[in-house]
């Protein structure tokens, strides 16, 4: 090390690679935007992106050292050729031992929660059919299928429609399982919850399914994540997430405004335009 | 040197443009390819500028919705279809035959045939942009039943990218056998160059892969015109049926799309260390695991579909980063013990190596299923896909041409004006793509036009669209010191790097016939051995 000052115009350029890779490295960490997520689902999920980020971030570390590393220290000082190594035989098992052992870890850790996840819900949980239609969305509640200690022989269904100037608002209840049943009528939709850090696609010809559980009340901001046209940006929804007091109001005034009226929805084959 | 005597051209000579036109030489193809795919890289990079000026702030009406969709369409396509995927063809094209030490491919007009098949697709591509309904503007995915309502920009698009995956499964035929057939006396497969290899197994690729997505754009193709219901349920067809199709080709041709960069970067790394490559061989099986294992993971791109086996594909994508990993390696034991000197071509590959190692390590994020449900098709993604291919791939293309730029043309880049281009594009890339990573986090899907204020995007969006315009001024010094060249003499010399390979063994440029004379193969780095007289080894 050091037999001879780094040159000027090089110290100048290192450190501004360097600077730029802590850079990288501050603003990544730092400023750490949490997935968070508001459902038991997303926080499993949470749990597993961490994972992944710090095992990414030791393998970032350990390499980009070393390549510093060997930039500094191997620099070209004068004309001798250096040794002529080639490689050998336990360096290149270790080359591929060491990252069979991370992927096959994280891989197990990622299935682990992928089976925490998935599980389908109870039969008498509350049913929402969301259909995705160039370009908004119907929120479809079936009120003998409201979930738990509800009448399961009510009749009628209410639905929300929205249009792209006019985001439809989602009502669901906190603290029990949702379930969502997916349906598209014309091309692919993706149903995005942000905060539920999930999406499922809206495929014609197909019923996808998935079910959450809610943790916190509130608003959150929601869209469309696959192409689907000209206003595929103004695909955007609202999941309100409310106590089920304030739920079951909400459904009692739809039905009345909605169905006491004789305006009955049809919950398929909505087209927004 | 030349001790036989080779017939020279008599006095006549056809016109210059003609002599291009009708040339079957894969040094002039292999020109050709570059200048039309550079032209490419320049008009995706356009469309490119116009997206992040879109994006810019929240609530833009710079270009309509529509418009944007035909953008961001036609930035990939060109992208990927035009520039990267040919680029190496035109790297390949000149450098196989030099470097196996042959005197051309084995097919040359095939090669031609490849070659101008490019351009008219081309042109029939952005010709959707003059069209009643506009260019293609399904995204580079074309993802039906949303293929099945746009205009006729998208049947054009569709014949366009037959036409291209017929040139590169033909030309995938002309590399296989000249490295097959027409390797020097003394050059085993396993004394091949590293950029030959990796041409190779991209080209086993693009041979096994293209056919799968030109039967998928036939059938495309018929359910527009001729109520063919392939992808149609009510029709019996099967939506998904097309993702599958699709990203059989499509994934394997992201290896197409980096493969050869990565043998760039194995040939300068090694030269500007004065080492061989380390682990030549690991790097060999490591490449061809890459195309075997490429072919069984291209379902991660549909893991939100509900209709993957996800296991399956989860294992085999984490598993593709075992001989990505090795790679690294690879790279990192070159280094080591080196005596390492960082003139342009190296600090290029440099960059790629710490670019694709950030573009590797985000990858796992898609493998890991449950994350990959919050991260697919978000800005994540697109910023993953950056780190690969361009952080990846369009710093290898850059390092490829500084570092043979003086054996194409005779003539040298300015070295300061490419350390310029070098730290402005990497600070642009990485301030252009790195915020993408929290937009997507933040939960920012991809392909939209526009995003509300109250998203609080905007002011990553704001950054992100400043490192795009840094890239763009990025290429000032490179064109400066491109006009700078041609206007200097040619005066380099066979050898200017004190490279490994064979085509450093002729003139710069090479006469049309390639070789004088050829020195004796008897490892992996011939002119090494020549230099040194054999020691070292």
């Amino acid at each position: 090390m050091g037999r001879v000052p780094l040159p000027r115009r090089f110290r100048l350029f290192t450190a501004l690679i360097a600077s730029a890779l802590l850079a990288l490295l501050v603003t990544g960490t730092a400023s750490a935007i949490q997935p968070g997520g508001i459902t038991d689902e997303a926080r499993k999920m949470n749990d597993l992106f961490w994972i992944v980020t710090i095992a990414g971030l030791v393998v970032f570390v350990l390499v980009a050292a070393a390549l510093v590393y060997a930039l500094f220290r191997y620099r070209r000082t004068n004309d001798e050729l250096p040794p002529q190594f080639h490689g050998g035989g336990a360096i290149e098992m270790a080359m591929v031992g060491v990252p069979v052992l991370i992927v096959i870890g994280l891989f197990t850790i990622s299935m682990i929660t992928l089976v925490e996840i998935d599980d389908p819900a109870e039969d008498d949980a509350l049913t929402i059919e969301v259909t995705g239609f160039q370009f908004s969305w119907q929120f479809a509640y079936d009120l003998s299928d409201l979930g738990t200690n509800t009448d399961p022989n009510a009749e009628g269904t209410i639905a929300v429609i929205g249009t792209p100037a006019n985001d439809p608002v989602l009502y669901m209840p906190v603290d029990e399982p949702v379930e969502f049943k997916l349906i598209s009528n014309d091309v692919i939709h993706s149903f995005y919850v942000r905060d539920f850090l999930y999406k499922l696609d809206l495929i014609p010809g197909r019923e996808n399914k998935f079910t959450v559980t809610a943790r916190e009340l509130g608003d959150f901001q929601a869209q469309c994540a696959e192409l689907c046209g000209t206003d595929h940006a103004l695909m955007r929804f609202v999941v309100r997430v409310v106590e089920r007091d304030e739920f079951d109001a909400w459904v009692a005034d739809e039905a009345a405004r909605q169905l006491g009226e004789g305006a009955r929805v049809s919950t398929s084959g909505t087209q927004g335009d | 040197m030349a001790t036989v005597a080779v017939p020279q051209l008599s006095g006549y000579r056809r016109p210059a443009v003609l002599e291009w036109i009708t040339t079957v030489d894969h040094k002039r193809l292999g020109i050709l390819y570059l200048y039309f795919t550079l032209f490419f890289f320049a008009v995706g990079g356009i469309l490119a500028l116009l997206v992040r000026t879109q994006l810019a702030v929240a609530d833009n009406s710079f270009v309509g919705n529509d418009a944007y969709n035909q953008i961001f369409t036609m930035h990939a396509s060109a992208m990927l279809f035009l520039f990267i995927i040919p680029v190496w063809a035109g790297f390949g094209n000149y450098l196989v035959p030099l470097q196996i030490g042959a005197a051309d491919m084995a097919f040359p007009r095939i090669n031609a045939l490849s070659f101008w098949m490019l351009p008219p697709a081309g042109i029939l591509m952005f010709a959707g942009f003059i069209v009643d309904g506009g260019a293609a503007d399904g995204g580079w995915t074309a993802y039906s039943p949303l293929a099945q309502q746009t205009g006729v920009g998208m049947d054009m698009w569709i014949i366009a990218v037959i036409v291209l995956g017929m040139s590169s499964t033909i030309g995938a035929a002309n590399f296989l056998v000249t490295m097959f057939r027409m390797r020097a006396p003394g050059m085993t497969m396993f004394r091949m160059p590293i950029f030959c290899w990796t041409m190779l197994v991209t080209a086993l690729l693009q041979l096994l892969a293209t056919p799968v997505l030109a039967a998928a754009l036939v059938m495309l193709f018929i359910d527009r015109n001729y109520g063919g219901q392939f992808f149609d349920p009510n029709g019996g067809g099967n939506v998904v049926l097309w993702q599958n199709v699709f990203w059989f080709y499509s994934h394997p041709a992201v290896y197409i799309m980096i493969l050869p960069g990565m043998g760039i970067v194995s040939e300068i790394l090694p030269v500007f260390s004065r080492k061989p490559l380390f682990g030549y061989k690991a790097f060999v099986f490591a490449t061809i695991g890459i195309g075997g294992l490429g072919f069984s993971v291209w379902a991660h791109h549909m893991f939100t579909t509900g209709s993957v086996l996800l296991p399956f594909f989860g294992f085999m994508t984490f598993m593709i980063g075992v001989p990505t990993g090795v790679k690294i390696f690879n790279w990192l034991g070159t280094l080591w013990g080196g005596s390492i000197s960082f003139p342009t071509p190296m600090l290029f590959a440099l960059g790629f190596v710490s670019m694709f190692l950030i573009g590797g390590i985000n990858g796992t994020y898609s493998a890991a299923v449950p994350v990959d449900f919050a991260l697919h098709d978000t800005y994540f993604v697109v910023a993953h896909i950056h780190y690969v291919l361009f952080g990846g791939s369009v710093f290898a293309v850059f390092g490829g041409l500084y570092y043979w730029f003086p054996k194409i043309w005779g003539r040298k880049l300015d070295d300061r004006l490419g350390k310029l281009q070098f730290v402005l594009m990497f600070v642009g890339f990485n301030v252009a793509f790195f915020p993408m990573h929290m937009l997507g986090l933040d939960g920012m899907p991809r392909r939209i036009a526009v995003y509300a204020e109250s998203t609080g995007w905007e002011a990553l969006n704001m950054l992100s669209t400043g490192g795009a315009f840094l890239i763009a001024v990025s290429m000032i010094p490179f064109l400066i010191a491109v006009v700078m060249a041609f206007m200097r003499p040619k005066d380099q010399p066979n050898d200017p790097w004190e490279g490994n390979t064979l085509e450093w063994a002729t003139t710069s440029p090479p006469p049309d016939y390639n070789f004088d004379s050829l020195p004796p193969v008897r490892s992996e780095r011939p002119l090494f051995d020549a230099r040194h007289n054999g020691e070292g080894h």
